[in-house]
C-alpha cells in the first residue's frame, strides 16, 4: 500500500544556545530570536526521517514537510534538511515562538494540509514530534489531527511497522521504559515521534538538488499563519533560578569520596 | 462560576494512581483559591466505583465515570470519546488530569472537541485576583511561564511529581455512569500489549529516589591513555543493581551509542535525560563524567539533592548546579562505592 | 594533503556548471554578483546551463560548517566592495551591524608585570607613566593621540560576520538561481591532466580513521566546468592545489596569526556607543593585537591576535585572550558583561606574498587563501569579497561570450580584473609592510608605519621564516624566568595529566591566575560550551592527522597541544597527540603551530588539517 506521508515540523534554537526570555510587544519572545541559527525540531526530525523510510518502502507514497515559522529562518533550515530525504514543502509565514498558542499553530497546520491538492485521507498518515524543543507541549499535533478528523492517534511513537494487509503496528512510549504495542487498521492516523532508533541519514546532494526545485517556489507561495494567542494572557516568563553554593571537595580520597556518597545515598 | 472536573484513569485494578492524586491535589487547590467553584470528579476505566470509593471523602460533590471493558485500555478513540461525554455531563469549565503518557495523548484532541484550550506539564496551580493561573516551562524546562486564559474549556495536564499527592479517605461514592456510544469508524485501534524494555535496560526506574548521570567522559582516554568501556560498563550496572538507582546518561553518550560504536551498549536513547530526553523527578541525582552548560544541565532540573563527581573543577555541569563537586575519578569512586554497597 | 584511495570505491556523481568550495565572504561576493544575472525577470534562464539544458546555470556552493555563518568573525571593515555590490546595505538592517564611530588605538602598558617586554619598550613605559599626566593616559593605556590615515576605517560598518553571512546568504538564495549547502565539506578536487574538472565531497559513515563503517556513504563526485575555490587559508582544497600546482615564485604562506574573541553582553551603564572601534597593542605580550568593536544593543565582539612571529613554544590564544580582557583599561568597560559567542579563526597574515596561482584550466582561486588580505590596515573582508565580485563579474563575461574556463581565460579576464584594481594597488604597499616584525615588535611598528606612509616604497626588511624554523625551546624562551629544568618539570607533569602546559608556565612565570566569575571569565571548556556551542556529527573522520608520528615522538615542544584553540589536541601516548573532534572549532592553528618541517614539503608540517564537519554553532562571531 502507498501513503500519503505528512509531516508537522516546526523550527526551533540550535539546541546549544543559550534562550532568555524578553517581554514584547506581542508577548513573550526569545531574546536575539531572530539571531539564534535554528533546526528542524529534533522529534520533528525523527518523524521526517521515519516517513522517508515508509516512503521508501512502499512505493508511490509521497512526503510533505508542512512548517510554519519565519520565511528567512524556513529557508536557513530547510538548506541543512533538504540534502537527508525527499520531500515537498509546505510553508507557513509566521513566529516560530514556543510561545504561540498550540491551538491555533494546530489550526494553521491542519489548514495548510487540508490545502494540499490531491490529498487522500485514506491514505493519509500525519507524522510529528511527539513535543518539541520549543513550545514542549505535546498537544499540537492531536489538536491538528482532530481537525483532520483522524481518530487513530499515537503519541511517543518509537516504531512502526506496516502490515502487508494494510495494517500499522505502533510502539508508544509509556511509563517506566516500557512500551504500549497497538495496532491500527490503517490510514488515516496520527503518529507523534519519540526519537525512534533511525540514525540521521546521510547527506546527499542528488536528494539535495531534487528537493531544491520545489523548496523555493513553496517558501514563495508560503501563507501567513493566523496566530494571535486570543484569550491568552502571560503573567511571567522567567529563567530559573538554579545557582547553587557548590561545595568543592578537591582533597579527598576515592575511598572517602565513596564512604561520603555512599551514606548520603542512604539517608 | 467555575466547574473543576479532575479526569482520571481507574487502573486495572480499580484504584487511582499516584499521578492522579497529585492531580487531584491540583483541582482541590483551584477549587479552595476559586470561590464558588464546584470540584467534581470524572473517572474512566473498565471499573471505576473502587477508584470513586478510594477518594470518596474528598470535597468533589459529584462522581462521574464511563465504564467498561473498551474502556480499560489506553487508546485515543474510546479514551476520547470518554472524556468528552464526561466533560459534557458535568458542563466543566476547568479540566484537570495527571501528565500520564495516557493523558498526554488523548486531552489535547479532546480540547479541540470542546472548543477549548489546554496547557500541559503544568508544574503549579494557583490565581490571580480569582482566575486560575497556571505554571508551565517551555523551551526544554529552560523557562518557567505562569499565565491565564479566558477561553473555557481549559484543560491542564499536571506533571507527575510536582504536587503533593492528595491523601483523602475513602467511603462510598454515588458515581453518575455517563453512557458513551462508539463510532464504528472510531474503533480501528486495538491494543496488543504492553512489551517490557530487555533485562539489561531496565535501568529506567521513575520511582527510584536516585538518578545516576552517566556522561561521555566515561567512554574517553583515561589517565593511561586508554578507553576503559567496558570497564565503565560493568562498574556502572553494578552500581545500578547495588544502589537500585535510574540511569540517566547525556545526549553524547547516547549518540555515540546509536552510531554503532563500542560504548556502553544498554543504554538507549529512553536513557537521556536533556535536551531531547527526559527532565525526570527524583530526590536526589548523582552525575559522573558529565560536562556541559545550559541547556545539558535541564536534565536534572527537577533532581532535589545533586552531587557530581568530574576530574575538572570548574566544570559547567556542577558548579552553581551541584550540591557537592567530588573533583575525582569516577572510575575509582564508583569502584569503591560498589563495595561499600555490596 | 588528502589520503590516496586505498581501494577503489564506486562512487556517485553528479553534474553542475559550476561548483564552490566554503562559503565566506568571498564567495558570498561571487554568487551575489552572479546570482543577478542567471535569472530574467519572468524566471526563464538568463543564461543557460551546459548540464542540464533548457534550465539555468547550475551553481551549487559547499560550506564544510554545519550551517552557514558559523565560524566567521567579527570585523570592522571600510565597505568598499560591500557597498559596491549591496548599495543599500546600510539600510539593509543586518543585525549587530553598525556604522563606523570613534575609533581609537591604545597602547596597552603591562600592569602585571610579566609581559616579555623589549628595553626599548619598558623605556617607553617608563617614560609614558612618568608622564602620564601629560598624556591621554587611563587605566594603564595610552590613546594615541595621531594614527595614520591607513588605519582608519571612517566611513566602514562594524559587522558581525556570522550575521552578515547569514544575512547575504538568505538573500542570494532567494533568487533561486544558486545553492548553498552547509554541512557538507569538500574533501578533495578532481584533478585530471592539470585540469580541476570538479570536487569530491568527504566520505560520510566512516570511522574516525575514514574506514567505512555502518552507513557508509562514499562522497559523491560533483563535475563542473569551474570550481571557485574560496576555502579559507587553511582549507583543504587551497592546500591541495597549492601541493598540486605550486606557488608561484617567491610567494609562501609563512606568516599567520590565531585570532581567537568573544561577543559580549556589556553591561547596562556601558559608556560605549555603537560603532566604536578600539584597537590595542602593547599587552599582554607586545606581538599581541587586540580589537573591541561595539554593535548596536550593548553587544560588543573583541579578541586579540596571537601572530607566527611571537616566538613561544607555549603561545596560547585562550590564555592570553583572558589577560588581555583584564587589563583595567578593557575590564573598565567588560566588568559585569556576560559571555555570548566565544570563536577562534586562522588569518593569513602573507597577504600578496601568499598568493597562490589565481586560476588554472577549470578553476579560480578567491578569498583569504587566494592572499587577498590587506595586512598593512588589517583588512579582509572586504577585499574577499572583491575578489569573489570580480571573478563572477569575469565568468559572466566568458559565459556570454561562450568561452571556456581555461587558464588562459581566467587570467585574460578575471586575474586581470584583479590585478588593475585597488585591491592589487594597495596590495602591494602592504606586501612587505610586515617585514619587519622578524627582526622584532618594534622593528615591525616602525615598518608598518614607514610601508604606510610611503605607499609601500619604504619598508623595513625581513625574511620571513617557515613557522617551524622560528620556534624556540622551551628553556630558551623561559631562560631567566624560570630554570629550565622546572620547566621541563612543569611541562611533564601536565603531560602526565593529558593537559596542556602554558597555564601552569605562565603562572610560573609571573602572570596572574584568572579568577573565574562564570559570567565573563570561564574556562576554556565553558567558552566552548557557553559561547562556541562547539560540537560535530558522528559519522566522520579525524580532520586533524598527525602524519608523521615518529616526528611527534621526538619533537620537544608540543606547539599544537599549547596553541589549540578548543583543547581538542591533548598530549597523547608516545608523545603522539590526541585529537578529539568534538572540541575543534576548525580554526586551523595546528596546522601551522607545529615544530617539525614534513620530510615532502618544508613549507609544511607535521599536522594534516583535512576536510571537516562540525566546529562551533554561533552565528554572532
Amino acid at each position: 500500500m502507498d501513503y500519503q506521508i505528512v509531516v508537522c515540523a516546526g523550527i526551533v534554537p540550535d539546541p546549544l544556545q543559550t534562550l532568555e526570555p524578553v517581554a514584547a510587544a506581542t508577548g513573550p519572545a526569545l531574546k536575539n530570536e531572530m539571531m539564534l541559527p535554528a533546526v528542524l525540531d529534533p522529534w520533528a526530525s525523527h518523524a521526517l526521517y521515519e516517513a522517508a523510510i515508509l516512503a521508501k518502502n512502499a512505493p508511490g507514497s509521497k512526503v510533505w514537510l508542512v512548517s510554519l515559522g519565519p520565511k528567512a529562518k524556513l529557508q536557513q533550515v530547510m538548506m541543512t534538511v533538504a540534502q537527508k530525504v525527499p520531500f515537498e514543502l509546505v510553508a507557513l509565514e509566521g513566529p516560530a515562538s514556543g510561545f504561540t498558542e498550540a491551538a491555533e499553530v494546530a489550526a494553521a497546520l491542519a489548514e495548510a494540509i487540508q490545502a494540499i491538492p490531491g490529498l487522500d485521507k485514506s491514505k493519509l498518515l500525519v507524522f510529528g514530534g511527539w513535543e518539541s524543543a520549543s513550545r514542549g507541549a505535546g498537544a499540537t499535533l492531536q489538536m491538528a489531527g482532530e481537525r483532520l478528523g483522524i481518530t487513530e492517534q499515537f503519541q511517543g511513537v518509537d516504531q512502526l511497522v506496516a502490515g502487508a494487509d494494510g495494517s500499522l503496528e505502533i510502539l508508544e512510549r509509556i511509563e517506566g521504559g516500557r512500551h504500549q504495542v497497538s495496532k491500527c487498521a490503517g490510514p488515516p492516523a496520527l503518529l507523534g515521534w519519540a526519537t525512534g532508533s533511525l540514525p540521521e541519514p546521510k547527506n546527499n546532494p542528488q536528494i539535495g538538488m531534487a528537493n531544491m526545485r520545489a523548496l523555493m517556489p513553496a517558501l514563495q507561495k508560503a501563507k501567513p499563519a493566523k496566530l494571535a494567542g486570543e484569550g491568552l494572557k502571560f503573567l511571567s516568563v522567567t529563567l530559573p533560578k538554579q545557582l547553587r553554593a557548590t561545595q568543592i571537595v578537591k582533597d579527598k580520597s576515592p575511598d572517602a569520596i565513596a564512604k561520603e556518597i555512599a551514606e548520603w545515598i542512604k539517608t | 462560576m467555575e466547574t473543576i472536573l479532575l479526569l482520571a484513569h481507574a487502573d486495572a485494578g480499580g484504584a487511582l494512581a499516584k499521578p492522579a492524586r497529585e492531580a487531584l491535589r491540583a483541582a482541590r487547590t483551584l477549587n479552595k483559591a476559586i470561590a464558588g467553584s464546584n470540584l467534581f470528579v470524572g473517572l474512566i476505566g473498565e471499573n471505576v466505583q473502587a477508584a470513586a470509593d478510594s477518594i470518596a471523602a474528598c470535597p468533589a460533590t459529584r462522581y462521574f465515570g464511563v465504564a467498561g471493558a473498551e474502556f480499560g485500555q489506553s487508546r485515543y478513540c474510546t479514551d476520547a470519546a470518554a472524556a468528552q461525554a464526561i466533560i459534557q455531563a458535568a458542563q466543566a469549565t476547568l479540566v484537570v488530569a495527571p501528565a500520564t503518557s495516557r493523558w498526554n495523548r488523548v486531552l489535547p484532541g479532546v480540547a479541540q472537541r470542546c472548543g477549548g484550550r489546554i496547557d500541559s506539564h503544568v508544574t503549579g496551580v494557583a490565581d490571580a485576583d480569582g482566575q486560575p493561573v497556571v505554571n508551565r516551562w517551555y523551551y526544554r524546562q529552560r523557562m518557567e511561564a505562569s499565565l491565564t486564559r479566558t477561553q473555557r474549556p481549559w484543560f491542564m495536564l499536571i506533571d507527575p511529581g510536582s504536587q503533593e499527592a492528595c491523601e483523602c479517605g475513602a467511603g462510598a461514592a454515588t458515581v453518575e455512569l455517563v453512557p458513551v456510544k462508539l463510532a464504528e469508524a472510531g474503533q480501528r485501534t486495538t491494543v496488543v500489549g504492553i512489551r517490557e524494555p530487555k533485562a539489561d535496560a531496565q535501568t529506567i526506574r521513575p520511582d527510584a529516589p536516585l538518578l545516576f548521570v552517566t556522561g561521555a567522559g566515561w567512554t574517553k582516554k583515561q589517565a593511561d591513555g586508554q578507553a576503559h568501556v567496558e570497564e565503565a560498563g560493568k562498574l556502572i550496572v553494578d552500581f545500578l543493581k547495588l544502589s537500585r538507582a535510574s540511569l540517566g546518561s547525556s545526549k553524547s553518550l547516547v549518540d555515540l551509542g546509536g552510531e554503532g560504536q563500542a560504548v556502553l551498549p544498554f543504554l538507549s536513547h529512553l536513557n537521556q535525560i536533556g535536551q531531547t530526553g527526559s527532565t525526570p523527578r527524583h530526590a536526589k541525582g548523582l552525575s559522573t563524567c558529565c560536562h556541559g552548560e545550559e541547556p545539558h544541565t535541564v536534565g536534572w532540573r527537577f533532581i532535589a539533592e545533586r552531587r557530581a563527581i568530574s576530574l575538572d573543577p570548574n566544570c559547567g555541569w556542577a558548579r552553581g548546579k551541584a550540591d557537592v563537586l567530588y573533583v575525582a575519578d569516577a572510575f575509582a569512586v564508583i569502584a569503591e562505592l560498589n563495595k561499600l554497597l555490596g | 594533503m588528502n589520503e590516496p584511495e586505498q581501494s577503489p570505491i564506486e562512487r556517485p556523481r553528479m553534474d553542475a556548471d559550476i561548483v564552490c568550495v566554503g562559503f565566506g565572504p568571498a564567495t558570498a561576493g561571487f554568487l551575489s554578483t552572479l546570482s543577478k544575472e542567471l535569472l530574467n525577470s519572468d524566471g526563464t534562464a538568463a543564461v543557460e546551463s551546459a548540464v542540464a539544458p533548457g534550465l539555468p546555470l547550475q551553481v551549487l556552493c559547499y560550506e564544510r560548517a554545519d550551517d552557514i555563518g558559523f565560524g566567521v568573525s567579527g570585523v570592522v571593515t571600510k565597505a568598499r566592495a560591500l557597498r559596491e555590490s549591496i548599495p543599500d546595505i546600510d539600510k539593509a538592517g543586518i543585525p549587530m551591524a553598525a556604522p563606523v564611530g570613534d575609533e581609537k588605538v591604545l597602547y596597552l602598558l603591562d600592569p602585571a608585570g610579566a609581559s616579555r617586554r623589549p628595553a626599548l619598550l619598558r623605556l617607553a613605559d617608563g617614560f609614558i607613566r612618568a608622564c602620564k599626566w601629560a598624556l591621554p593616559f587611563e587605566r594603564e593605556a595610552l590613546n594615541l593621540p595621531w594614527t595614520p590615515s591607513f588605519l582608519h576605517k571612517h566611513g566602514g560598518m562594524v559587522l558581525s560576520m556570522g550575521q552578515f553571512m547569514q544575512w547575504v546568504g538568505g538573500r542570494v538564495q532567494s533568487t533561486g538561481a544558486v545553492q548553498i549547502w552547509p554541512g557538507t565539506p569538500v574533501s578533495q578536487a578532481l584533478i585530471e591532466e592539470n585540469k580541476v574538472v570538479g570536487v569530491r565531497l568527504l566520505d560520510q559513515g566512516v570511522n574516525k580513521q575514514g574506514a567505512p563503517g555502518e552507513g557508509f556513504a562514499p562522497g559523491m563526485d560533483i563535475h563542473a566546468a569551474l570550481t571557485v575555490v574560496g576555502d579559507g587559508p587553511v582549507g583543504p582544497i587551497g592546500q591541495q592545489l597549492d601541493t598540486h600546482f605550486g606557488m608561484p615564485e617567491n610567494h609562501h604562506a609563512r606568516d599567520w596569526a590565531v585570532g581567537m574573541k568573544f561577543v559580549v553582553d556589556l553591561p547596562e551603564d556601558t559608556p560605549l556607543k555603537p560603532g566604536t572601534v578600539l584597537h590595542t597593542f602593547g599587552y599582554p605580550e607586545p606581538e599581541i593585537f587586540g580589537f573591541f568593536y561595539v554593535h548596536p544593543d550593548r553587544v560588543a565582539s573583541l579578541g586579540i591576535f596571537v601572530p607566527s612571529w611571537f616566538d613561544s613554544p607555549v603561545r596560547t590564544s585562550y590564555r592570553y585572550l583572558q589577560h588581555w580582557m583584564t587589563h583595567p583599561y578593557l575590564w573598565g568597560f567588560l566588568k559585569g558583561g556576560k559571555l555570548r559567542s566565544w570563536g577562534a579563526k586562522t588569518l593569513g597574515e602573507s597577504g600578496r606574498r601568499g598568493e597562490p596561482q589565481l586560476a588554472g584550466d577549470g578553476y579560480a582561486r578567491i578569498g583569504e587563501g587566494s592572499g587577498s588580505t590587506n595586512v598593512l590596515t588589517g583588512s579582509g573582508v572586504d577585499e574577499a569579497w572583491a575578489t569573489g565580485a570580480q571573478l563572477a563579474g569575469a565568468v559572466l563575461e566568458l559565459l556570454k561570450a561562450k568561452k571556456p574556463f581555461t587558464k588562459e581565460n581566467l587570467d585574460a579576464v578575471y586575474v586581470q580584473r584583479r590585478r588593475g584594481s585597488w585591491l592589487e594597488q594597495e596590495a602591494r604597499v602592504a606586501e612587505k609592510s610586515r617585514d619587519g616584525f622578524q627582526r622584532g615588535f618594534v622593528s615591525g611598528m616602525i615598518g608598518m608605519a614607514l610601508a604606510g606612509l610611503s605607499g609601500g616604497r619604504l619598508v623595513l626588511p625581513g625574511k620571513p621564516l617557515r613557522p617551524w624554523e622560528r620556534i624556540p625551546s622551551l628553556e630558551d624562551y623561559f631562560r631567566g624566568r624560570i630554570p629550565a629544568a622546572e620547566a621541563r618539570k612543569i611541562r611533564d607533569d601536565c603531560y602526565a595529566r593529558g593537559v596542556s602546559a602554558h597555564a601552569a608556565l605562565m603562572e610560573r612565570a609571573g602572570w596572574p591566575a584568572i579568577a573565574y566569575d562564570g559570567q565573563l571569565l570561564v574556562s576554556h571548556q565553558d567558552a566552548l560550551l557557553m559561547g562556541g556551542k562547539v560540537q560535530a556529527p558522528h559519522g566522520y573522520a579525524d580532520h586533524v592527522a598527525f602524519v608523521f608520528p615518529n616526528q611527534c615522538q621526538q619533537c620537544g615542544t608540543k606547539l599544537c597541544v599549547e596553541v589549540c584553540s578548543g583543547q581538542a589536541i591533548t598530549p597523547g601516548e608516545n608523545g603522539v597527540p590526541n585529537f578529539d573532534r568534538e572540541k575543534c572549532v576548525h580554526c586551523g592553528a595546528c596546522l601551522w603551530n607545529c615544530a617539525s618541517a614534513s620530510p615532502e614539503n618544508p613549507e609544511r608540517m607535521s599536522v594534516a588539517f583535512r576536510a571537516g564537519t562540525g566546529g562551533a554553532h554561533s552565528a554572532e562571531n
